[in-house]
């Protein structure tokens, strides 16, 4: 008996569960045009996880990487569903490095 | 120095268990009529999952399918809170659907609206706004 991929999918919920609360704050504070960049960090963090030996830490980097490349493309979603006012919605936003160049770019969504 | 693939294997399993479950769930509310089916369905794979995840010698098949297993009887239970959105308005009704049909019926804030098909714009929209977008699909 190996438990160890239900305690994995276990622990996957609680990180996706995360994904929500930085999806939501994250875009209030900093707006979705980040998208690049957190999609950039969760290819990062996979990459990274090839070089961890530690079964259970290499495998939860991989669940948060992907988890960040899924928030990504929930970020644009997110910023339409605080300008109709499901969420708090706040005007001034701590935009990223080369946001001009981003907003031209089409964000994913899926 | 040798690759550990866990990480990997973890990352693809939580990437297609949340993108499968988010397209199937929303799909499969709209068309069916009874959601009792589907509910049993994903709750079924997820159990079968579970089971396969313990048995399996091999780690890497195991952390997949406990991901799997864990995503899916979330998902089962996604069934009902998507009928839920869709009685809120927060997702759109298909008429097509008798379910969805009794649901506009019964409920003022259903709508066939889906106001997420927008780009941001970068302001809040007034109510007049959303109410003159809402009459103007309608």
């Amino acid at each position: 008996m190996n438990w160890f991929g239900l305690g994995l999918g276990f622990a996957t919920l609680f990180v996706i569960g995360l994904g929500f609360v930085w999806v939501i704050r994250g875009e209030r504070y900093f707006g979705y045009l980040w998208w690049p960049y957190v999609l950039g960090a969760g290819i990062l963090f996979i990459f990274g996880s090839l070089f961890i030996s530690n079964y259970w830490v290499s495998a939860l980097l991989g669940v948060f990487g992907a988890s960040l490349i899924w928030g990504s493309t929930e970020l644009k979603e997110q910023a339409v569903r605080s300008e109709i006012g499901w969420y708090p919605f706040r005007e001034k936003k701590i935009l990223p490095p080369f946001a001009r160049f981003i907003k031209k770019w089409k964000a994913p969504s899926l | 120095m040798e690759l550990n693939l866990i990480g990997i294997a973890a990352a693809l399993a939580t990437f297609l268990g949340v993108w499968m479950g988010h397209v199937t769930v929303r799909k499969v509310e709209r068309e069916t009529v009874d959601l009792r089916t589907p509910t049993r369905i994903m709750l079924a794979l997820g159990i079968g999952f579970g089971v396969f995840s313990i048995l399996t010698p091999s780690l890497i098949l195991s952390a997949m399918s406990g991901i799997f297993a864990m995503t899916l009887v979330w998902d089962s239970h996604e069934f009902i809170r998507q009928q839920e959105r869709i009685r809120i308005g927060r997702a759109p009704a298909n008429p097509n659907n008798s379910r969805h049909a009794k649901i506009l019926a019964e409920h003022p804030t259903a709508t066939t609206v889906d106001w997420l098909e927008r780009e941001p714009r970068g302001d809040l929209y007034s109510a007049v706004d959303l109410m003159a977008f809402k009459e103007g699909v309608e």
